[in-house]
């Protein structure tokens, strides 16, 4: 009797212990997935861009801003955690696609490939100080030299 | 026999000066990084090793090598020069160095760019797309219009073009330049070539396309091995639908010849292939593709080979830029009858 109800409670602390494990994954995941941000150069990116837009510009389908200012973009490195779920979140598709993508790209003469770096500070750095350019992280604190963009009205994507 | 050692010499130095100036510029590309004080200028390169078996006889052998540059003059120039070495067994030294893009791009609003200099003929998808990059190619070489010649791969002329406008992002193309069995710095004769290309993009990952080609080739050229006696005038149309999703791709490009002269009337020619893979891993793509060319009987201007052939074959991607390939080939032509080949191809960049 006694063993039986040992077996039992330690079933529900296996599955309670299961349920705990996947609401932490899920927990860091939705992490992961709300914190980024769009962040852009105070000249020529505009304040609020929609989801399909923004796609279209990290996938080079957009050379220019609406004022004229040429489309730079910077990204953290596809090998990194971060650039992997920027890859997937933008281009449906993981850190190698990605590189592969571009490396298409370039090669026609249709665009050149964005700007890398290891980290989101030297990505602030770059985007600050080059018009034009558009980047994605992973924070809410920034510097007054770059601005938040809305993606379809909101803060994170 | 002293003509001829000059003109080795001749070629010898030429060769000397190219690579000397392909030196110097993939040092300045190095140098000149994104952090440099001057315009940012990218040099990268791609490359293939051959294997192949064929008539109970393996042979290896490497094809091009491939060195791609790009150079941003200022907010609105930039460069792009593609310079490919490769075997030539008429050369001193058995290779060889040939310009195969070399364009200056002014973009001169949103997404609408002027080109000017030696570019790739945009009148089908592959050709537009791939360029030297065996790398990027869904097979291991092009479909058989291209060594077949059926569409000029190259034009050196002046281009209107235009991409991703508007919702179905649509794209054109409009190139004016010399045409075929021209030179890279003279046109043959008076008449430009024409091409014209336009296409959408209604979803992700696919694009439909049509273009149009309009020149006259001149009597005495042999680009296709026949001289032609007189002259020809050549209209192509070119359909393309491409799709490369997650999972399934497909390719499939047919082009209509129309070559006219004043003996034999207009001859329809006719060249097409259809490419599908299907991605089971990430990594690995087993594929076919047909090619079918079909020549008119009264045709003066092509070679006349009508060939269909059938391959079958695998892509494992080891990185984004390496690639291994393995086909089988087989080909029914008129000139050689039934063959087969086996390939094995490693492809890379770098």
């Amino acid at each position: 009797m006694n063993m039986r109800a040992n077996r039992k409670f330690q079933t529900v602390k296996n599955i309670l212990a299961g349920i705990l494990f996947t609401l932490c994954c899920l927990s860091v995941k939705a992490q992961q997935d709300t914190s980024l941000i769009v962040i852009g150069n105070t000249t020529g990116v505009p304040a609020d861009i929609k989801m399909n837009e923004l796609k279209a510009v990290f996938r080079g389908e957009k050379q220019r801003w609406k004022d004229g200012t040429k489309v730079v973009i910077a990204m953290i490195k596809t090998t990194t955690p971060l650039g992997n779920t920027i890859s997937e979140k933008i281009y449906s598709m993981n850190g190698d696609e990605v590189r592969g993508f571009w490396a298409g790209i370039s090669f026609a003469g249709k665009f050149d490939p964005p700007n890398v770096f290891n980290t989101e500070a030297e990505v602030e750095v770059f985007v600050s100080q080059n018009p034009g350019a558009i980047a994605i992280l992973n924070k809410t604190i920034l510097t007054s030299d770059v601005k938040t963009i809305l993606v379809s009205g909101k803060k994170t994507l | 026999m002293i003509l001829k050692h000059l003109i080795m010499r001749n070629q010898n130095n030429l060769w000397r000066l190219t690579c000397s100036i392909l030196i110097i510029i993939g040092t300045a590309g190095a140098c000149f990084g994104q952090n440099s004080i001057l315009q940012n200028t990218h040099i990268r390169g791609f490359m293939e090793v051959d294997a192949s078996y064929q008539n109970n006889k393996v042979a290896f052998g490497f094809g091009e090598q491939d060195l791609f540059i790009t150079s941003q003059l200022n907010d609105r120039f930039s460069f792009l020069g593609e310079s490919v070495f490769k075997y030539t067994p008429n050369s001193p030294t058995e290779f060889s160095v040939s310009i195969e893009r070399a364009i200056v791009k002014y973009n001169y609003f949103g997404n609408n760019n002027l080109l000017l200099g030696k570019q790739h003929t945009p009148i089908n998808f592959w050709n537009d797309t791939y360029h030297h990059g065996r790398v990027f190619f869904p097979t291991i070489e092009r479909p058989l219009l291209f060594p077949a010649n059926f569409i000029p791969l190259h034009t050196t002329g002046i281009a209107a073009e235009g991409h991703d406008l508007g919702k179905i992002r649509f794209g054109y193309n409009l190139l004016i330049g010399n045409g075929i069995d021209s030179n890279d710095i003279a046109n043959n004769n008076k008449r430009v070539s024409i091409t014209s290309a336009i296409y959408i993009k209604p979803v992700d990952n696919l694009k439909l396309g049509v273009s149009y080609y309009n020149d006259k080739i001149s009597p005495g050229i042999t680009e296709q091995g026949n001289s032609v006696k007189w002259p020809v005038y050549q209209q192509l149309f070119t359909g393309s639908i491409s799709y490369f999703g997650k999972k399934f791709e497909l390719l499939t490009e047919g082009t209509l010849a129309l070559d006219k002269t004043d003996t034999t009337g207009t001859q329809r020619n006719w060249a097409s292939y259809i490419y599908a893979g299907y991605r089971i891993t990430d990594k690995f793509v087993p594929y076919v593709r047909l090619d079918n060319l079909q020549y008119a009987s009264g045709e003066i201007y092509y070679k006349k080979n009508n060939t269909s052939a059938f391959l079958v074959g695998m892509r494992y991607y080891v990185d984004y830029l390496l690639v291994l390939k393995m086909e089988y080939q087989h080909l029914d032509t008129h000139i050689s009858g039934k063959t087969y080949l086996v390939t094995f191809q490693i492809a890379l960049g770098f």
